[in-house]
């Protein structure tokens, strides 16, 4: 078989996937017996003209893992989906939006403000913001335009699978690098990783679902044998996808849902908001006002890796005339 | 606000009271604005927060969510569910930018035919008030295509 | 002014690109180094609870 031609490109990305990728250790041999990499920024000197000069489909897979939230991260996603055959949306960020769709809430002007000139310790006394354009002796430099919304891969275009994860773990990683090696992709739309959710593979003793309070991470330490929510701790495996190994609820920590939703479910933090209501011990006023004051963030909590695939997508800014922008 | 905006506003009723009672409303002829899309639903805890957030995704202004008095339903803890699930889902929608007057729950009876009426009437003024409510997630319109300079400037050096 | 771009850089963790104006003598005039990513941690991380900090941050980089 001749070898796969492969890319992988990180947006608005923290190279944790990537990394990922480099973490099935020796069996990197393998992706490299398999396939030759045509583009990966973290590990090999490819530049983008190299993938502009490709023919269109030339591409065989490409990971893409990172959100969208400039122009430059838009064209390269338009640019590989011209190149590749098969683009999969690799990793939280591109699938669901990941962590930094936590900007969602702001928008350019107010992450700009902060950034360029309120935090502690940036000395910009002259105001100096980046620009699209400009000027110096030189000629003229370009950057990319920072859009006010984070968006997902799929969101952008169309996409065939979807590995979710912060970052995928190393067995789902290779379950994709094995059905590209034995060319056994799954049905185009696949999520690779548990059809179930994440309370399904969870080993914690599970009795009843009601509870009194809801604690935060640091002010009680759960018993490590019977389930979190049960416990009073806000973990999310009701709605999210499992396939991980319950990483995190083995080390004791509640689940923050980056694998997704379930199959099924559109909007990850409804579900979530849903069950909680749902076990959460209360028939009168007053609990109900307990229970608003013991969750502390939700809408973060709720949406902490999925607010760019939300129902809602964004905080509503100042209402603004639709293409004004 | 210009004086020719309607409010569009999604009822989530529930089939045993609620809805009762809003058809009494109707039955008894009273006048009430006819902002209110009613859903029949067999109980307000059949009320998923998503309906919610795709009401207001396609476009409706404010959801209104009637239901049992708390006591009184059909199905026993119904009613708990949605008294617990919508002021939570309200909390963490004011993070969205939603204006706590766009979604509202009330008890109301089967024999409450003017409570209902009076609700629509209020929240239908008070949404008039505070303008249509946009949802912003149009793919189109979230798009900047245009290059421009950053909105917040300053000098380029 | 001839113009050589690196774009992007390659071998480390972020986004960069070098713009490298030469003079007629071929001589470097002047480089520019570009980032052109920003995702705002400074800003987001604001309003969400202390003690997510260290589930949130890490994700800045992932090296």
């Amino acid at each position: 078989m001749a070898k796969l031609k492969l890319a992988l490109y990180w947006a608005a990305s923290c190279g944790g996937c990537d990394v990922a990728v480099l973490d099935i250790n020796e069996k990197i041999l393998d992706v490299a017996a398999l396939a030759d990499i045509v583009l990966w920024p973290i590990a090999l000197d490819f530049k983008y003209h190299h993938v502009e000069a490709l023919p269109d489909g030339a591409i065989d897979v490409t990971l893409f893992n990172g959100a969208v939230r400039n122009s430059e991260q838009k064209e390269l996603a338009l640019l590989l989906r011209r190149k590749s055959k098969v683009m999969v949306a690799f990793g939280s960020c591109a699938y669901t939006g990941g962590i930094p769709s936590l900007a969602n809430f702001h928008n350019e002007q107010e992450i700009f403000q902060r950034v360029y000139l309120e935090t502690p310790s940036t000395d910009n006394p002259q105001k100096i913001f980046p620009q699209i354009k400009t000027k110096v002796a030189e000629g003229e430099l370009e950057l990319p335009s920072f859009y006010d919304t984070v968006f997902t891969l799929d969101q952008v275009v169309p996409v065939e699978y979807f590995v979710p994860g912060c970052p995928p773990t190393v067995d789902i990683i290779l379950k994709v690098v094995n059905a590209l090696a034995t060319n056994s992709l799954p049905p185009v739309g696949a999520v690779i990783a548990s059809d179930k959710p994440l309370c399904d593979e969870c080993e914690r003793k599970k009795e009843n679902k009601k509870i009194t309070k809801i604690y935060r991470t640091h002010e009680i330490t759960p018993d490590t044998e019977r389930c979190l929510l049960e416990q009073g701790l806000l973990c999310m495996g009701p709605a999210t996808r499992g396939g991980c190994g319950t990483l995190c609820v083995k080390v004791n920590m509640p689940c923050r849902g980056c694998f997704g939703p379930p199959p099924g479910v559109t909007d990850q933090g409804a579900k979530m908001l849903s069950a909680l209501a749902s076990i959460y011990d209360a028939q009168e006023e007053e609990g109900v006002a307990r229970l608003l004051k013991e969750v502390v963030d939700p809408a973060g909590t709720f949406y902490r890796f999925g607010m760019a695939k939300s129902v809602l997508r964004r905080k509503r800014t100042a209402p603004v005339e639709v293409g004004a922008r | 606000m210009a004086g020719d905006f309607e409010p569009r506003i999604v009822g989530f009723l529930c089939e045993w009271c609620a809805y009762t009672g809003a058809d009494l409303a109707g039955t008894s002829r009273l006048k009430y604005p006819t902002n209110v899309d009613i859903i029949r639903v067999m109980c307000s805890g059949r009320v998923d927060p998503t309906f919610v957030l795709k009401a207001f995704e396609l476009g409706a202004d404010g959801v209104l969510i009637c239901g049992c008095h708390p006591g009184d339903c059909h199905y026993s803890e119904g009613n708990y569910k949605a008294a617990r699930r919508i002021p939570l889902l309200k909390m963490m929608l004011e993070t969205f930018g939603v204006e706590p007057q766009r979604l509202r729950m009330e008890w109301v009876s089967a024999s409450e035919g003017e409570k209902f009426a009076s609700i629509v009437r209020e929240m239908t003024m008070q949404i008039k008030e505070l303008g249509p409510f946009r949802s912003e997630n149009n793919v189109e319109a979230l798009w900047k295509e245009n290059p421009k300079d950053s909105k917040v400037t300053a000098t380029s050096k | 002014m001839k113009k050589v771009t690196i774009d992007p850089i390659t071998r480390l963790e972020g986004h960069g690109k070098i713009e490298i104006f030469l003079n007629d003598d071929g001589d470097v005039a002047n480089t520019y180094l570009q980032i052109p990513e920003l995702r705002g941690f400074e800003k987001f991380c604001e309003g969400r609870p202390v003690e997510e900090m260290p589930r949130i941050v890490p994700r800045i980089c992932g090296v």
